[in-house]
């Protein structure tokens, strides 16, 4: 690596300050930086959509080749457009970043946290089984319901978050897209059934109980022994 | 998707609340059913907080889990606390298991009809909730029993995982044990009234199998990992366990 950099920046004719060579480097520079901005969110310094993309290909693939599961975490923030129309579009953006920071400061190295669209984020946790991806996800939860967000009126807002959890075994020959879909219904899941939870495979929701119509519960209730 | 079903008569243990007593009463009539003449074998389906046995203080090395992940023999993991009960332990605090895929399912299905065939009766005690796991194991026996208590969160769960079964897995016929009772008559009242809702709304009637009265031996036996219908003690509770033992051996 580093013999390579010398190697280049070497000038053929030995000049000391040798201006093409000078140009090379900021292009090189300024290379780096829009391949930086063409897969980063500019808002949250996260990774976006797009990267997101080719990151969750790259490490389907070395989860078939290294036979362990790739997990995927997708959150949404709860009332997000409440806090647009309550506090302004401004602290709609802090929210964002300040959620952002928190998936990044929150994660390992190797996790890829991304800006799906909009206030939804998605974090793809490379070789992760399920459980750790569920314990991940309810740290992430707890640590962002806990950091209460300063507003610039000395007032401060606590933020939740819902979030869906999945691994994908590379037995199971799934595609990416059916893999963002299974995670997109926990995170539904999560959703219907209040907000600020995490919803996985083996999460025993109270989906089933809230299913019950007004009916069934009445006369559930009306059975109930001692009348 | 085809399920197997095992061969000696087979009974799944649930209840959608937990804490109500699923596991207690899988282990005492269990038990009941060994005096009886029975080869029982025991499964402990909570796969994420598995205590069968802890209940019955036994030992465990390897469990469900080594079979699934190294190919261990089913029957080199059966514990034996008496000649007629084997248990099949599960591990504990493995969140991975509990969330089986098709694949577990499948050789767990396997692993139960192969282990299966030395027995007369196997008995499931599933963990609380309704969880995949839960419903699959409710799925692949014979006969589902429903444990619920006076408590209203008890009923309500159990006519969600009643609707369930019956609804997305076509589960017809029920048995519910009540819990915590005071005596029978309130047994009867309170299974009774979940009856008449389940008839109501749902289109098939649960059959009321029998009650167990709240009584501190049952309570004790988990302290000291003695099951009641073990213990030295003979009470309100192991009565009524073999009253419920007997009603399963005429068949369900
Ligand atoms: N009839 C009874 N009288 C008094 N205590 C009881 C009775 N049945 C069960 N218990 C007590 O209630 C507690 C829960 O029982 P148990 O573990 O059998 O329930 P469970 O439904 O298997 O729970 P889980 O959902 O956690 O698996 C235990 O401490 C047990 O001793
Ligand atoms: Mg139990």
């Amino acid at each position: 690596m580093k013999e390579k950099k010398a190697k280049k920046d070497f000038c053929p004719h030995g000049f000391p300050d040798c201006p093409i060579l000078g140009e090379i480097r900021d292009l090189r520079d300024a290379c780096a930086r829009l391949s930086h901005q063409v897969e980063t969110d500019g808002l949250t310094g996260l990774y976006n959509y797009r990267h997101f993309l080719k990151a969750l290909e790259t490490e389907m693939e070395r989860s078939r080749r290294l036979g362990l599961p790739t997990s995927l975490i997708m959150i949404d923030i709860d009332h997000f457009k409440a806090v647009n129309d309550t506090y302004g579009h401004e602290a709609g953006n802090r929210v964002l970043q300040h959620v952002g920071s928190i998936w990044r400061t929150h994660t390992r190295k190797i996790d890829i946290a991304c800006r799906y669209g909009g206030e939804e984020f998605v974090i793809i946790l490379p070789t992760t089984r399920l459980y750790r991806a569920v314990n991940t996800a309810q740290r992430l939860r707890k640590t962002l319901e806990e950091k209460e967000l300063p507003l610039a009126d000395g007032t401060s807002i606590s933020i939740t978050a819902s979030f869906g959890v999945d691994a994908c075994d590379p037995k199971e020959n799934c595609t990416e897209e059916e893999f963002v879909d299974r995670v997109d219904r926990f995170l539904m899941q999560a959703k219907s059934e209040g907000r600020n939870r995490v919803c996985h495979r083996g999460s025993h929701g109270k989906t089933l109980t809230t299913e019950l119509s007004r009916e069934e519960r009445e006369a559930l209730f009306a059975s109930k022994p001692g009348d | 998707m085809e399920f197997p079903v095992f061969a000696p008569s087979s009974v799944c243990f649930s209840s959608g609340k937990g804490g109500v007593g699923k596991t207690s009463i899988s282990i005492n009539t269990a038990l009941a059913l060994v005096d009886r003449g029975f080869r029982v074998l025991l499964v402990d389906g909570d796969l994420g907080l598995a205590n069968v046995d802890v209940m019955l203080g036994l030992s465990v090395q390897t469990t469900m889990r080594d079979i699934i992940a190294n190919d261990e023999d089913p029957r080199t993991v059966l514990v034996y606390p008496e000649p007629n009960l084997a248990v099949l332990p599960a591990s504990s605090g493995v969140p991975d298991m509990v969330n089986l895929g098709p694949e577990d399912q499948a050789v767990i299905g396997q692993i139960l009809q192969v282990l299966s065939a030395d027995f007369d009766l196997v008995f499931v005690d599933v963990a609380a909730g309704i969880g995949p796991s839960v419903l699959w194991f409710n799925t692949v026996v014979h006969h589902n029993v429903v444990v619920i208590t006076p408590d209203p969160t008890s009923i309500t769960d159990a006519y969600a995982l009643i609707k369930v079964l019956m609804r997305d897995h076509n589960r017809r016929r029920f048995y519910l044990v009540a819990n915590m009772v005071r005596n029978e008559k309130e047994g009867i009242q309170v299974c009774q009234g979940l009856i008449k809702v389940v008839k109501k709304f749902l289109n098939v009637e649960p059959e009321y199998l029998g009650f167990v009265p709240r009584d501190n031996l049952m309570a004790r036996a988990v302290r000291d990992q003695v099951p009641a219908v073990r213990s030295a003690e003979t009470g309100k509770a192991d009565e009524a366990i073999r009253k419920l033992a007997a009603r399963m051996a005429r068949g369900l």
